[in-house]
């Protein structure tokens, strides 16, 4: 994680630095490799820009228009923003999102910190726990589906928002134990020995030392946790109904009629993006760091 | 006498501090019951049963359900969710270090690059299929713009309405949505690569491309291998792409193994071939990467010695 999140030291290409400045044959080929190398960099900018800069301009395009494939519109319209903003209750499923992704997501987080504590410093479950996680996360999340439908029925929480952000919380476990993990194994036990030494208890030691270490890692799991949900799809489209549907439903549902216009069809979307590339913006760096820990350690 | 003291605090606190492991680990053993053991023994019961949504288990059926499955369209539905995972994780591997090797070489673009790849990786697929659905369009999408526009073809293309453009398309989609996730996670591998052995070999006079391919690359094999195994196994549970993109279309040709059993519930009901059909995709999906696995922890002992 330090190495993506501090800026590259000047050391590691010496060798560029040296080819710049050699004799002008080898500058002629350092021209072209750095040519190459810019187009390489402007072409796969712009495949994963492209998608969004493209909905953004169909939002501002006029219904004819839609139907014509010019990039962007020749007169911008603001009427689509403000059909979707008018008569679609979008903030609605917003906010049935946002309470879903932030909840489940602390809820996941208070299932998995105190027991990657447990697994990482007492072995508790020896191998079991971790493979039996790691199990559940190679299995399709339609194998769950259905028990934890007939669960939620049986305990009168089926489309509740409640319901959807219990399973939330609890499906995200394995994915956030193995982010932690990460974060847990480069923390020097030494920290927590010296800790016990002053007579503290696992529960004081957890609380006292290690969260407060482990914090930058807990945030970027919390984080990717709540986009998890945010996103999630297949289990809000059981356990929701019409009052409790969230964004990624309420869209699919709203791309399916067939009169559907495209340009508010874009404007719903790009308002669902927004609050994921707010968290992106704000977080990146922190992001970086928990996605790359699982796999580091 | 004091010796017994001490031991005995000593066995005390160990006891205690047992417990108190134990009360941390207790909410993650709740959970793994919850969403691990109770729908596996849920789903094992309920595809030997005939069971619908309304009212699950009202006989015992045997292997009826698996025969079923087997024989109708799952069988195809499998395959060709092989047909997609495999090449579009290796499509996607490949794209992925190759940014990553691109990456690494530039250090100015840093933070705008860490913001746009991210974008694709945590846009919400139904989103993400809603912008492709767009740009796929057979009148104003912006492809058929651009083939028509440079002649490539005379009459717009319905992309998502023909097979095999279909399943390419999704594929497309998911590379979108999926190569930041490789190029991160190899890019973190690269960046853990020590320094000096790359510059050693480029001393000895070899060129970028040898040593990348004989000293970069063996070093780096099983983190690329344990990237690949993740992503083959987010490419077995691809759905909602397809609910957007072409809902299965066009007739079954883009219905893979995930959604086939959200047909299977939501058009029949069928909670007992549903479950049937979830235990041959778990199945598949062990068989295919538990080799992998196997290779992987070969080879990252290989390394580590």
């Amino acid at each position: 994680m330090s190495a993506m999140t501090q800026s590259p030291p000047s050391t590691s290409r010496p060798s560029q630095r040296d080819a710049e400045a050699a004799p002008s044959s080898i500058g002629l080929r350092s021209m072209v490799g750095w040519l190459l190398q810019t187009v390489a960099i402007i072409a796969v900018l712009g495949f994963f820009v492209l998608p969004i800069v493209y909905l953004v301009a169909v939002s501002f395009k006029t219904q004819s228009e839609v139907a014509t494939s010019i990039f962007f519109p020749s007169e911008p319209t603001l009427a689509n923003w403000y059909a979707i903003l008018g008569t679609f209750p979008i903030f609605g499923f917003l906010g049935n999102s946002a309470f879903a992704a932030i909840v489940s997501s602390l809820g996941t987080l208070l299932i998995a910190v105190p027991a990657v504590y447990a697994i990482s410093r007492y072995n508790m479950g020896g191998n079991a726990l971790p493979s039996l996680t790691l199990g559940i996360y190679m299995a399709p999340p339609i194998v769950s589906l259905l028990p934890l439908f007939f669960l939620l029925r049986a305990t009168g929480i089926l489309h509740t928002l409640g319901g959807l952000t219990f399973v939330y919380a609890l499906m995200n476990v394995p994915v956030a134990l193995w982010l932690l993990q990460g974060f847990m194994h480069r923390i020097p036990r030494e920290i927590d020995q010296a800790a016990a030494m002053d007579g503290a208890g696992p529960i004081r030691t957890l609380v006292a030392v290690i969260l407060p270490t482990m914090m930058p890692g807990i945030v970027a799991t919390g984080i990717i946790c709540a986009v998890l949900s945010y996103n999630e799809f297949l289990f809000a489209f059981f356990m929701t109904a019409s009052e409790t549907r969230t964004m990624p439903i309420a869209l699919a549902l709203f791309q399916g009629d067939q009169i559907v216009n495209f340009g508010q069809m874009a404007v719903a979307s790009l308002i669902g993006i927004l609050p994921i590339a707010i968290a992106i913006l704000f977080f990146q760096r922190w992001l970086i760091g928990g996605l790359t820990a699982g796999a580091e350690k | 006498m004091t010796k017994a003291a001490t031991s005995d605090t000593l066995a005390s606190r160990l006891l205690l501090e047992r417990s108190a492991a134990w009360l941390l680990a207790a909410p993650l053993v709740a959970t793994l019951l919850i969403i691990g053991l109770y729908p596996g023994l849920y789903t094992l019961a309920a595809a030997f049963s005939k069971s619908t949504l309304g009212k699950p288990f009202q006989s015992f059926v045997g292997l009826s359900n698996y025969s079923f499955a087997m024989r109708g369209d799952f069988a195809d539905a499998l395959w060709r969710t092989v047909v997609f995972a495999i090449p579009s994780s290796l499509l996607q591997m490949l794209l992925g270090v190759a940014i990553a090797l691109l990456l690494v070489r530039v250090s100015r673009f840093g933070s705008i690059w860490r913001a746009l790849i991210f974008l694709p990786m945590m846009t919400p697929p139904v989103m993400i299929g809603i912008a492709w659905k767009l740009m796929l369009l057979p009148s104003g999408g912006l492809l058929n713009g651009a083939l028509m526009h440079f002649g490539l073809i005379s009459a717009p293309r319905s992309f998502l309405g023909e097979m095999p453009w279909a399943l390419i398309s999704i594929a497309l989609a998911d590379t979108w949505q999926w190569t930041p996730f490789v190029v991160l996670l190899a890019y973190a591998a690269l960046r853990a690569l020590p320094d000096d052995i790359r510059q050693a070999a480029y001393m000895d006079g070899a060129g970028k491309f040898r040593t990348f391919f004989q000293v970069q690359l063996p070093i780096l094999m099983p983190a690329l291998l344990g990237i690949f195994l993740i992503k083959l196994i987010i490419s077995f549970k691809v759905f909602d792409l397809i609910f957007v993109l072409t809902t299965g279309g066009p007739g079954t040709g883009t219905t893979l193994a995930s959604y086939a059993i959200f047909r299977t519930l939501l058009q029949n009901y069928d909670v007992g071939l549903a479950a049937a059909q979830v235990l041959l995709l778990v199945l598949l999906v062990t068989v295919l990467t538990l080799p992998l696995l196997r290779l992987h922890k070969r080879l990252s002992e290989v390394t580590e010695a």
